[in-house]
């Protein structure tokens, strides 16, 4: 029942390799149709019957999204990074709701906040946002910076507010990479 | 046995007498035609100022993180209570209502209706960095910046987050101002009530308000 055994049962049932992240962290990457699978393998048969985060990773330079789900085992504090990648053009995602009753939370927001769909998942579309009518507004392509500035009406006395990160590059002489320029926020 | 009696000789006043102590003696407010005058006006005014900064009612309605210092300013350390601060439960029942920390778009929405509930006068006291120029959200997509486009506001409370001893202060200065007649911004509310209706629906994008309150 230790890390070595997970490692060694995911590699001979889903010949997936897994790594140890730190003590009792273990992190495994696999193809999309392989994480519903990978999931219920976990939580019927090693016992992670808690799903702790689902999140989301906008690699915009690699044109990918990429989704980790967090799974925990309560008896020895043991933790699973399932991650996958899936395509940025039209991301898709198998709909997985019925696996934790609050793995619908995390589907509505990352729908909501990253476009992903995830087909025949009947959740009611609007959740944190009202009204949205941008693209999702955590894509790294969302011009955050444009909107505020069309939206809101601020107060003049912030002109003078330096860009953080160009100030470091600046005073650490370090070259700032292609694209953190192109989207950086200014 | 010679006791004197003292014998007081009650006489009828004349009808004279009678008009001329209905005319002295009428109270000022009432239909004997001096409501209108102006040192009375200034006297109700001042007494009634006085009463309303010694009893503001906050309406317990929290919109950011700063909500965290209103029950350490309500409670025994700081006591608002001994300046006449207390809670109200609903908007109707409130004189005071405080924006705490910063407003998502979401929110403000509330927020007007909230406002637009509340009976005059009412006051508006915006805490934080955040509702003067955006704090530390000056960049989000979900905030406002700056709270005064979309409804009135009476008194700034500077600060990320400020401790109760600055809302106090706050409190202090928003009493100066009712005392001079200052404070209660609902009747400019209602004036301009085109140009603050512009900038809400600017941000507020599903707008389903009804088209008329009857304030």
């Amino acid at each position: 029942m230790t890390t070595q055994d997970i490692i060694r049962a995911l590699n001979e049932t889903f010949e997936l390799k897994a790594e140890v992240l730190h003590g009792n962290q273990i992190r495994v990457s696999m193809h999309k149709k392989q994480v519903a699978p990978v999931l219920l393998y976990l939580k019927n048969q090693w016992g992670f019957i808690h799903l702790d985060h689902v999140s989301c990773v906008d690699w915009i330079e690699e044109n990918v999204f990429e989704l980790v789900y967090i799974v925990y085992r309560p008896q020895d504090q043991l933790t699973v990074l399932v991650k996958t990648k899936i395509h940025r053009e039209h991301p898709e995602m198998e709909n997985m709701e019925g696996f934790w009753p609050h793995m619908r939370t995390y589907q509505r927001e990352i729908r909501e906040m990253f476009g992903i769909e995830f087909p025949g998942f009947e959740a009611p579309r609007e959740f944190i946002l009202e009204g949205w009518e941008e693209i999702p507004p955590m894509r790294r392509d969302f011009d955050t910076r444009g909107y505020v500035k069309r939206t809101y009406t601020t107060r003049p006395g912030r002109e003078d507010a330096w860009s953080v990160r160009e100030y470091i590059t600046r005073r650490t002489g370090e070259k700032l990479p292609d694209f953190a320029r192109k989207y950086s926020r200014d | 046995m010679s006791e004197t009696k003292d014998i007081r000789i009650i006489t009828r006043p004349t009808k004279e007498q009678i008009r001329q102590a209905q005319i002295d003696f009428a109270p000022r407010c009432t239909a004997a035609g001096r409501v209108n005058d102006k040192e009375t006006q200034k006297m109700v005014q001042y007494i009634l100022n006085f009463a309303r900064k010694h009893s503001l009612f906050l309406l317990a309605y929290g919109t950011g993180c700063g909500a965290i210092e209103i029950p350490a300013t309500l409670t025994s350390r700081y006591d608002a209570e001994r300046l006449g601060i207390r809670g109200a439960a609903t908007p109707r029942q409130a004189d005071v209502l405080m924006i705490t920390g910063y407003l998502s778009t979401k929110t403000l929405k509330r927020v007007i209706r909230v406002y637009e509930q509340m009976q005059d006068p009412k006051y508006v006291v915006a805490f934080g960095s955040c509702t003067i120029n955006g704090g530390m959200y000056f960049d989000s997509y979900n905030t406002i910046k700056a709270l005064d486009r979309y409804i009135p506001v009476d008194v700034y409370i500077a600060g990320c987050m400020p401790r109760p001893e600055a809302v106090l202060k706050g409190f202090a200065k928003l009493q100066e101002l009712i005392q001079n007649g200052n404070a209660g911004n609902g009747e400019c509310y209602r004036k301009n009530l085109d140009w603050y209706r512009a900038n809400q629906q600017k941000v507020i994008k599903n707008w389903d308000f009804p088209d008329e309150y009857n304030w």
